[in-house]
């Protein structure tokens, strides 16, 4: 343990001499500042334009004079996704997916108005996040100042008179995986500060967002994974000949890893589980909601159907002696049957999706950065489950919204037309305010922790495994 | 004296090349034994094999009655390498380097300590505290020795290490291991200088594409004669 110690101790010695690391960190804290003040700035401007917005709607909802409930379910409203703290940290899917969108009866909106529908083609180069920084640039920094740790010392002949100072192979991989891991977080030390800076700037954090649980989950995380990166780096060094060759396996290694495997395994898991397009999704929807019927029609057979059932449940010959408004009843039953038509749509499309992400998912376990980046994007609230997470919300307000009007239609709507010059039916402005606001709440920790087992347990298993590489590189690695 | 070094039918074989052909060899404390031979002849392959880095094909290596393999942790307490080129850690200074090294053999000195064992190896004490990457080879050579010296080794394995040497620094060099044998330290060097090796060896081993064909005492021969020997030999 000693060895190992005065090893670590060591590489951190002759790497803080190095002119290399002083250029290398400037460069880094520059690109921290500028992530942490984009981050920042995205965030705070978005979260104030969607709560603004969604105050707008809902002024707009309660200016609304004496109407017909009907009308106002029409009228509906919006539902503005509010980003959780953490996503000044990582973007994740947020740039690409929508955060708005309009509620109203009897028909489910898509979320629109994604950040890259305004961008232009530049946000296709990729986006500099601190999660980007720390997951995707330092392992490549970390190889970069690692590759040559004890390959050049084997080719020099140094190792040779480590090792006849009685020091096993393993304590020095050991001391040096241990050093470039202390440098690490040397490196992850700025962007937790950042990180920390954006949260305190904050006048009000979310109570429902965890932020400190979530926080420190991303950094143990992040902290378990640059372990993992460090003991790859080491072990590719004393396995390799030379550095050179060492520095191309660990670039081979980091291209695979975060270029080649993420876009291919998502090109495998779209081609094993194809989606449908929305075009194909909306048809689909639209005809087996005509197979229904159409509750706006007083002809629809199943509708028919339905009316003469209720007149004779309610022992009436007409819709005039119902004890509701026949209307209300109606719309509530065809916003229903419309729901339940949607919803089967939309799980079976979300579980195309499931097995599609399942693919990226279980390859964490042959990737760790496919796991670390789901769960970062999970506890940052930008993946795609946290967008299902407020689609699902959204979807529930919009359904909660159209059925409270209906039921509104039904009692207190008359069944009895008005005369022709008389006001028209309507309720009392009143309603409209006593209706619930649409709000957000994140998903829990331990639901986010649910999602992400696969990616949890890989992370886990990296992390015994970067011993276990630890012991096989020291037993199998030759010296000369 | 007692033998310190030993090998007992030490083969080496890669494939079909064998590069140790059945050594066997007896190295008393406090001896100097030089090892002369073309480049392949099995030199650097027996150190290697002494230093535990090898594992033999057959036979075995012994350093103070202790098998090298599998005890090669064991017998490192007992060694130390120079190897021909000794580059150690170019932004550190001598005195650094010697701490480093004399603390991984479980070895803490003062700073005036290590100054002494710098001293002691020859080196100018204005250069301790000089980054090693400034140092000349003969001065790198001194901080290796002085490695060796405060991990107080019983045995210095040296491969080559007048290799490019200054005749002054030669003469230095030769200086000092002679101090070191005197002090009853034991010296296996493989080298390619013959009269350096009559100046300084106590024995001579002549080695051919793997086997040791030839021992001869220094006491016994000239420098003319041993070059004439080894011209025969290889």
């Amino acid at each position: 343990m000693n060895e190992i110690k005065i090893i670590a101790g060591h590489f951190l010695k002759i790497t803080f001499r190095s002119r290399m690391l002083v250029t290398i960190y400037a460069v880094w804290l520059l690109l921290v500042v500028f992530a942490a003040f984009t981050g920042y700035s995205t965030y705070t401007t978005q979260n104030t334009l969607r709560t603004q917005l969604q105050q707008q709607a809902r002024q707009s909802w309660e200016a609304n004079p004496d109407k017909h409930p009907h009308r106002m379910a029409h009228f509906g409203s919006f539902a503005f996704r509010l980003k959780h703290p953490l996503s000044m940290f990582d973007y994740g899917m947020e740039s690409y997916t929508g955060n708005a969108v309009f509620l109203e009866a009897h028909k489910q909106n898509t979320v629109n108005f994604s950040e890259a529908g305004f961008s232009t083609g530049l946000l296709r180069f990729g986006e500099i996040s601190l999660s980007v920084l720390v997951q995707l640039l330092l392992p490549l920094v970390l190889f970069f100042l690692g590759f040559h740790t004890v390959a050049r010392q084997k080719e020099n002949g140094t190792l040779k008179i480590v090792l006849s100072q009685g020091t096993g192979l393993g304590a020095v991989i050991w001391g040096n995986s241990l050093g470039l891991f202390v440098l690490s977080v040397l490196f992850l030390l700025p962007v937790a500060v950042a990180a920390f800076v954006q949260m305190m700037l904050q006048q009000q954090l979310p109570a429902d967002g965890f932020v400190i649980t979530r926080g420190l989950w991303l950094l143990l995380v992040c902290m378990g994974y640059l372990w993992v990166v460090s003991t790859v780096a080491i072990c590719v060094s004393a396995s390799s000949t030379g550095s050179r060759a060492a520095l191309l396996k660990l670039l081979g290694i980091w291209l695979l890893m975060a270029i080649v495997l993420p876009k291919t395994l998502q090109a495998v898991g779209s081609a094993v589980y194809p989606a449908p397009g929305k075009f194909e999704f909306e048809t689909a929807v639209e005809e087996d909601m005509l197979k229904i019927g159409d509750s706006h029609n007083p002809k629809d057979a199943h509708f028919a159907r339905l009316k003469d059932s209720v007149l004779k449940a309610h022992h009436a010959d007409s819709i005039q002696q119902l004890p509701f408004n026949y209307g209300g009843f109606q719309m509530r039953e065809g916003e229903r049957l419309s729901a339940e038509v949607y919803n089967q749509h939309l799980k079976g499309l979300y579980n195309t999706y499931t097995r599609q992400n399942a693919i990226s998912n279980y390859a964490a376990f042959i990737n760790p950065f496919i796991g670390v980046k789901n769960i970062s994007m999970a506890l940052s609230g930008t993946d795609f489950t946290a967008y299902r997470h407020f689609q699902n919300h959204a979807e529930a307000y919009r359904y909660q919204l159209a059925q409270t009007m209906n039921e509104l239609q039904m009692e207190h709507i008359s069944n009895t037309a008005p005369a022709k010059d008389a006001k028209p039916l309507s309720i009392g402005k009143e309603h409209w305010t006593a209706f619930p606001d649409f709000r957000y709440t994140h998903q829990s920790v331990q639901a986010i922790t649910q999602q992400q087992l696969p990616a949890v347990a890989a992370i886990v298993i990296w992390f015994l495994f970067s011993f276990a590489f630890i012991y096989f590189t020291a037993a199998s690695a030759k010296v000369l | 004296m007692p033998v310190i070094l030993e090998a007992v039918q030490l083969t080496k074989q890669y494939q079909e090349y064998t590069a140790l052909r059945q050594l066997s060899l007896s190295i008393d404390t406090g001896e100097i034994f030089c090892l002369l031979g073309q480049n392949g002849a099995g030199k650097t392959t027996t150190i290697n094999l002494f230093l535990g880095f090898l594992e033999a094909s057959e036979g075995k290596a012994l350093i103070n009655g202790i098998e090298v393999r599998p005890n090669s942790n064991a017998t490192r307490q007992h060694i130390a390498y120079i190897p021909e080129v000794v580059q150690l850690y170019g932004n550190l200074s001598g005195i650094e380097n010697l701490d480093f090294f004399s603390r991984l053999a479980g070895f803490t000195y003062s700073k005036q300590e290590l100054a002494a064992f710098l001293q002691k190896a020859g080196l100018q004490q204005e250069a301790n505290s000089k980054r090693l990457a400034a140092y000349s080879k003969g001065m790198r050579q001194k901080v290796a020795i002085a490695i060796a010296l405060a991990k107080n080794a019983t045995v210095i394995f040296m491969d080559e290490p007048t290799s490019g040497l200054d005749p002054r620094a030669t003469a230095e060099f030769t200086a000092i291991c002679k101090e070191l044998a005197a002090a009853g330290k034991t010296i296996f060097m493989a080298t390619h200088d013959i009269f350096n090796a009559v100046n300084l060896g106590s024995r001579i081993g002549i080695m051919k594409q793997g086997s040791l064909v030839h021992t001869v005492h220094t006491s016994g021969i000239s420098a003319t004669e041993l070059q004439q020997l080894y011209l025969e030999t290889i």
